[in-house]
């Protein structure tokens, strides 16, 4: 006999409530471990990165120190050149300064510039000429000046004229000694 | 009084704790610290990048720096570095002598980190404007060059005898090997 016109279904533990319980966590699910994820690709990442910009940081800081290093050089350089120019340009306004000191009347044979001297050798009509044309602006240029005179064939004179300038410190050193 | 509970309600709610609890745990133990500690490395990476541009910057302007200073001094760098010829220098120089003639260089030593060589000149010039013009020209040589003292003039006949001391300065080459061979070792590390 039956009390039933449909047949009886198959029981199963999936109902559809299960399966809509189930399908909503697992989608819950796979959310957390998408960003547990994303968080993790992050990390490495981030870590790579500051590895990166560290090492990127160091390179810098090695090229910094050889470019402060180059320039340093290249102001000593800079610095060197310009002294040793202007000593060249120094020395030319000397001698130009030296022969235009020379008068007319009085020919010099030889001259020699010393680091803190002048040698002149030459010829003079007389002593006088000497004195007030030559040797008064050396006086007045070099601290020690020595003369010496021996006659020359045509009733002239020759003569050597010895000029120094002493050092700054031995000028002192004087200084203090008469004090 | 029985409760009556039917056994698809039990699954039910024993699934329903078990997940729940497990996305708890998942987020309170797993991914709450691992957030906070992409928070904290995001701030360090800003911090990192920030020193990293401090330094671009710096090494952008030292290296404009070098540049200039390159382009303004070229002309002293290579003289510098140019190793003295007394061949090119007499032919380059000739001109403003009736004679000239260079003899033997040596090494005077060094001077600021530089060496040092003296070469003895012995000239003849018609004028001291001669001379005037060499020390000028002298100036814009390919190398760098002090005129020193003693410097001597004798006359010799319509002709002025001229012998001085030239100090020609170049690269510490021993030095610049040194700092060649420290930018290796640091390439090589």
């Amino acid at each position: 006999m039956k009390y039933s016109y449909i047949k009886p279904r198959a029981k199963t533990a999936l109902t559809p409530e299960i399966k809509l319980l189930v399908s909503f966590f697992s989608m819950t699910i796979v959310m957390l471990f998408l960003t547990y994820g994303f968080l993790l690709y992050k990390d490495y990442t981030f870590t790579s990165d500051k590895v990166s910009y560290a090492q990127q940081r160091e390179d810098l800081a090695h090229l910094i120190e050889e470019m402060k290093d180059e320039i340093s050089y290249i102001e000593k350089q800079n610095a060197l050149s310009q002294k040793i120019y202007t000593q060249n340009t120094v020395l030319k306004d000397s001698i130009t300064n030296l022969f235009d000191l020379v008068p007319q009347r009085i020919t010099l044979s030889e001259a020699k510039l010393l680091k803190n001297g002048l040698v002149l050798y030459g010829i003079t009509p007389n002593k006088e000429v000497y004195s007030f044309m030559l040797q008064a602006p050396l006086r007045s240029i070099f601290h020690r000046t020595y003369s010496s005179f021996y006659p020359a064939k045509n009733g002239w004179l020759h003569f050597v004229s010895t000029n120094y300038i002493d050092d700054e410190n031995n000028i002192n050193m004087e200084d203090e000694d008469e004090n | 009084m029985k409760i009556n509970i039917s056994r698809q309600h039990i699954y039910l709610l024993v699934i329903s704790v078990f997940l729940l609890i497990f996305v708890l745990v998942f987020s309170f133990v797993v991914l709450i610290p691992k957030g906070k500690q992409y928070r904290e490395d995001r701030v360090e990476l800003k911090k990192e990048l920030r020193e990293f541009r401090k330094y671009q910057d710096f090494h952008t302007q030292t290296e404009e720096k070098l540049k200039d200073l390159q382009s303004k001094n070229r002309h002293i760098i290579t003289a510098f570095d140019a190793i003295f010829n007394p061949a090119r220098f007499e032919k380059q120089h000739r001109s403003y002598f009736s004679s000239l003639k260079l003899s033997e260089i040596k090494g005077a030593g060094l001077e600021d980190e530089f060496v040092v060589y003296e070469v003895n000149t012995s000239s003849q010039i018609s004028s001291p404007k001669s001379f005037y013009n060499f020390l000028d020209a002298v100036n814009k040589s390919d190398w760098i060059i002090g005129v020193n003292f003693p410097i001597d003039f004798k006359r010799d006949g319509e002709l002025i005898h001229s012998s001085f001391t030239m100090k020609v300065y170049t690269n510490n080459k021993d030095k610049n090997s040194t700092k060649l061979k420290k930018k290796t070792k640091t390439k090589e590390n």
